[in-house]
């Protein structure tokens, strides 16, 4: 039962990642657009950020959908999400109304609000439960193993 | 736990290989180091930039040649706004565009604001009304702010 609900949770998790670099894939510009709205970043890395992102998104959602480099790709969608929130964060405390940019880069879905914030919070939990599991829950099925061993 | 270590960078560095080698294959890609500056970032669909600056924005309100249009929300409108401004908030120009677009004079320029050095309402609206028609339409940059801190002219509603 236990990994079933990992093996949802990370599925789901890789389906958000495939989700969220479809539009900006396409859409290179707009999303350097996005990037740049951000206010966070010097001019010089905003468009190396848009070129990279969305690629390293799909990875991510590739690895967690199929189950490959898993301990790579969780900790990356953890590092990933952590640093998605704290720049929403950052940016609704100093009052800056951007875009999200977090699953289009049409900037009339209308600025990121206290809701977007909650969304990547449940993604960032999740992401955290996964990681946990890939890397804690890998060492404790070996260290069961090898107990269940003869001496 | 090992792969670790060598996992995550392998991932970034093929991240960093598939969007390199992408955008430089596709029509649409983008260059390596953007120009980010006003007058690059808020053009019109041609390219031409469609800034205007405090100075020709306050030389065209004594000229009473200007129709300033507020592109925030409602509320902010009404907490004080360009003297004279309408409003046609950019997250409900759909609603809002019939109504404020009879109100327009076409043989004025028309300028765009909104508040803060990030907020590209103003831009957008500039472009859709472009767009709708109307010729000479220009944005204000962090439009409210600079015309406040000029002590120009500003009005309450509602």
């Amino acid at each position: 039962m236990k990994s079933r609900i990992f093996t949802a949770g990370r599925v789901f998790l890789g389906a958000v990642f495939l989700y969220a670099c479809y539009d900006k894939i396409l859409h290179p510009q707009a999303f350097a657009e996005a990037v740049y709205n951000y206010r966070l970043l010097p001019d010089v890395l905003v468009n190396i950020t848009a070129m990279v992102l969305p690629w390293l998104e799909l990875l991510i959602g590739i690895c967690l959908v199929t189950g490959i480099l898993l301990p790579g790709a969780a900790t990356l969608s953890t590092l990933l999400l952590f640093t998605f929130m704290s720049a929403l964060v950052f940016n609704l405390i100093r009052g800056l109304d951007v875009s999200c940019g977090c699953f289009s880069t049409d900037s009339s879905d209308g600025p990121a609000d206290m809701w977007t914030v909650a969304r990547d919070v449940s993604f960032f939990a999740l992401s955290i439960y996964v990681c946990w599991k890939v890397i804690f829950g890998f060492r404790e099925h070996h260290e069961k193993k090898d107990d269940l061993q003869p001496a | 736990m090992k792969g670790l270590a060598w996992q995550a960078p392998l991932l970034a560095l093929a991240a960093v290989a598939l969007g390199s080698c992408f955008n430089l294959l596709r029509a649409d890609g983008i260059s390596l180091r953007g120009d980010w500056s006003p007058e690059r970032r808020f053009t019109d669909r041609e390219g031409v930039s469609i800034v205007v600056s405090l100075e020709e924005a306050r030389a065209l309100f004594e000229k009473e040649a200007v129709s300033f249009v507020d592109a925030r929300s409602r509320e902010q409108y009404e907490e004080g706004h360009i003297k004279g401004a309408l409003s046609l908030p950019w997250q409900e120009v759909e609603t809002y565009f019939t109504e404020v677009s009879g109100r327009l004079e076409p043989d004025k320029t028309i300028v765009t604001y909104c508040d803060g050095d990030a907020c590209d309402l103003s831009h957008s609206l500039a472009v859709f009304l472009k767009e709708m028609g109307f010729a000479n339409v220009r944005v204000l940059l962090n439009g409210w702010t600079i015309w406040r801190s000029a002590q120009l002219p500003v009005e309450k509603t509602g």
